[in-house]
């Protein structure tokens, strides 16, 4: 699903409800069957792990080695003991190393985060959340610091990543055509409401377009 | 991203990064053999005897003595004091930006050979700490205001050429190589071309000297040069609990306004302007400027100066009666082993108060941290816990010392946990500041995912925060080593207190020994240090 609309519409904070990290001020959201903001401790982290979230590569810690980025992804499952002895001795490197090879970066797998440049920052973050395996993939503007062919490839992986597991990817998105392109229902906000809610079949670049240009 | 898979998998090593674990396990090793040599294994630290002193002492901090004749007193020390701060601080000014022009690269040019000696004689005055020189100058010059006021003003006034001379060179060269192809002399092309850019940083640095100097001037009246630290000293003493701790709340209250005025001043001179003049515009700044030149003013006539003191004839005889006795340095095998040991402690000394300084910061910052979205009952807490570091730091390290030695035994272990409390201080609200500038994105992405408290930590704020927290403690441990001295100065071992005694003695031969001993020693810690924090950047 594809979340359109211009800047300040909500859509960030559409996502930041679906995840958890923004609470609701009135009315309640439900995520996988579950009631997001009526869950606490360790009910409400495992919630959280069955959900993914990908920004634009902000949230890996650049002075953290691309390995302990991606096995961020696990801390949901691991005790503290163990997250904090992976930081000496990197733990369950295989997996680590196969997610990185599915982005094309193995051989980075033990360079400090912040010696790559931003294309394959985001690709780290892509492989953080193959290896949190959620089954619901959110996508906060995946595309804009990428050029047209790593966004291809980025979108392609989250909505592979999605499907694999039977879940779902909703992606804001600002390119009208990557969003008919990858997604199968487009929802368009404005101010905090809902504006356009139809299949992606049924709208041309052009209607996208119009929609950008035009708040209402 | 389907070709790549059909390479062969081959991890790649993890190649440790050798230098950090060797710079880290070497640290830990000089901490725990710094509290070894301490004693702090040792056992029999404690001085049960003085609880009862200390249980009495505590108790008068609710009583400070507000009589009438005392308060005089107790304000004629303050002002001895702020007129000491002042007047050290424009001859450190003066010195300053004297000093600047013989150091600037600008000056030199090419000629590396004449900046490097130039920058190096500077090291000597910076490398010896106010008390120190307040100890030779009192010889030299007797129970005179002067020892005071250059006590202060030499050696900020070598920091300052230091830091003056910086801020010219770091200015963009364009105007200035302008003004030189359009004829222009140097020195009206440094005028012109130079100076203007650098003056809010050259400003900005002289109010930042002069909120140092009201804390040296509190310490140098420590070391018998009147004000308000000779005041708590001669309290102290006579076991006037209550009056100690008057002087206790006048000098942090001293300290407090001069850290709040300083860093109010600063921060003016820092924020955006819209054009070069508008310094001039700003009446707040005007009026610190103006009124903090009468207060020189002031200072020279309330304290009576008289530069007749300094080319008196009794000054000259003392100084070469001095400079022949001091030449050459002692090196008898005895005194030589005496400095060694003296050295040992030092370092060990202000290793553990860094060690204690950065366990407690580390500790404090997730409280005393007020992030921006953060509860009430959180912020309240936070600023309790930075006024209470804002305390720790206010009251100089000797003065902590004085209290310690009420429980501890006497011993490098007081003087170093003295340093350390004073210390934590200034690291505690420097780790708090780093903590709240920290991006909070990842730590929420990591909760966001289902990360526990502790996980979350680990991976979102550890990292992050460890470096410049680390390089804050290192830069704090040149600090340190000088302090060590001052604290040794009035009796907690190692080299001050060594220094002292042959001081009193008039042993000048061994007194330089003991003076290059120190030279070399900040040096070296200055160099250890710079080590590892590149190291701690690679």
């Amino acid at each position: 699903m594809a979340l359109v609309g211009p800047s300040g519409a909500g859509k960030s904070t559409l996502l930041g409800l679906v995840n958890g990290s923004v609470l609701p001020t009135a009315g309640s959201v439900q995520v996988l069957g579950e009631e997001v903001a009526a869950l606490r401790g360790r009910a409400q982290q495992q919630l959280r792990a069955r959900v993914g979230t990908v920004h634009q590569h902000l949230e890996l810690v650049g002075q953290l080695r691309v390995v302990h980025n991606v096995n961020a992804g696990r801390l949901s499952s691991w005790p503290a003991w163990r997250a904090a002895w992976s930081l000496v001795r990197p733990q369950g490197l295989p997996e680590v190393l196969a997610a990185l090879d599915r982005v094309g970066l193995a051989d980075r797998v033990f360079e400090r985060t912040e010696r790559l440049s931003g294309g394959q920052r985001q690709r780290v973050a892509l492989a953080r959340l193959l290896v949190q395996q959620p089954e619901l993939v959110l996508a906060d503007e995946p595309a804009s610091a990428l050029d047209p062919v790593l966004a291809e490839r980025a979108l392609g992986l989250l909505a592979g990543l999605a499907t694999e597991r039977g879940g779902a990817l909703i992606a804001s998105l600002h390119d009208p055509a990557l969003a008919l392109r990858h997604c199968t229902r487009v929802v368009g906000l404005v101010e905090g409401r809902v504006v356009l809610d139809a299949p992606a079949a049924a709208l041309t670049v052009g209607d996208l377009a119009d929609f950008y240009g035009a708040p209402r | 991203m389907t070709a790549v898979q059909d390479r062969p998998r081959v991890a790649p090593r993890l190649h440790r990064a050798r230098t950090r674990w060797a710079w880290g396990l070497g640290a830990l090793a000089v901490v725990a053999w710094s509290l070894a040599g301490a004693g702090a294994f040792a056992g029999d630290v404690v001085n049960p005897a003085g609880t009862g002193q200390f249980g009495r002492f505590a108790a008068a901090a609710l009583s400070p003595a507000l009589d009438g004749p005392f308060l005089r007193v107790l304000a004629d020390s303050v002002l001895v004091t702020v007129a000491y701060a002042a007047l050290g601080a424009a001859l450190a000014v003066l010195l300053g930006a004297v000093g600047a022009v013989a150091v600037a690269r600008t000056t030199w040019g090419r000629r590396r050979l004449g900046w490097t000696l130039s920058r190096g004689a500077l090291a000597v005055p910076r490398g010896l700490h106010e008390a120190v020189w307040g100890l030779l100058l009192v010889n030299l010059l007797g129970l005179d205001p002067w020892v005071g006021v250059l006590a202060i003003g030499v050696p900020y006034g070598a920091v300052t050429a230091k830091v003056f001379a910086d801020l010219l060179d770091e200015v963009p060269r364009s105007g200035y190589s302008a003004l030189l192809a359009a004829g222009a002399g140097r020195t009206t092309a440094a005028l012109y071309g130079l100076l203007p850019p650098a003056s809010g940083g050259l400003l900005s640095y002289s109010f930042y000297r002069l909120e140092c100097a009201v804390r040296s001037a509190v310490v140098l009246g420590l070391i018998g040069a009147g004000g308000l630290g000779y005041q708590l000293l001669l309290s102290f003493s006579s076991l006037r609990w209550e009056q100690v701790w008057s002087c206790v709340y006048a000098l942090a209250l001293l300290c407090l306004l001069a850290d709040v005025g300083g860093r109010a001043v600063r921060r003016r001179v820092a924020a955006p302007r819209s054009s070069g003049d508008r310094l001039r515009r700003d009446p707040a700044l005007s009026a610190a400027v103006l009124g903090t030149l009468a207060g020189v003013v002031w200072s020279w006539w309330y304290l009576a100066i008289s530069p007749a003191t300094l080319v008196s004839d009794r000054t000259g005889e003392q100084l070469r009666y001095v400079l022949a006795a001091a030449w050459p340095p002692d090196v008898d095998r005895p005194l030589l082993s005496a400095v060694a040991s003296a050295a040992v402690d030092t370092v060990q000394m202000s290793v553990i108060a860094i060690a204690v300084a950065t366990v407690g910061a580390v500790l404090l910052a997730g409280v005393a941290a007020r992030p921006a979205r953060a509860s009430a009952g959180r912020r309240l807490a936070g600023s309790v816990v930075r006024l209470a570091l804002l305390l720790l730091r206010a009251v100089p390290p000797p003065v902590w010392a004085l209290v310690l030695l009420f429980v501890l035994l006497p011993g490098i272990l007081p003087g170093a946990l003295a340093l350390g409390v004073y210390t934590l201080g200034v690291l505690g609200r420097l780790a708090a500041e780093a903590t709240e500038e920290l991006d909070p994105r990842p730590r929420a992405a990591l909760t966001a995912l289902g990360a526990g408290p502790v996980g979350g930590w680990l991976y979102g704020v550890l990292p992050a925060a460890t470096g410049p927290l680390l390089a804050f403690a290192l830069y704090r441990w040149e600090v340190a080593i000088r302090d060590t001295v001052l604290v040794g100065l009035l009796g907690a071992g190692g080299l001050g207190a060594l220094l002292a005694s042959r001081v009193a003695a008039f042993d000048w031969g061994a007194v330089t020994t003991v003076l290059v001993a120190l030279v070399l020693l900040t040096a070296a810690v200055d160099l250890v240090s710079a080590r590892a924090r590149s190291a701690l950047r690679s």
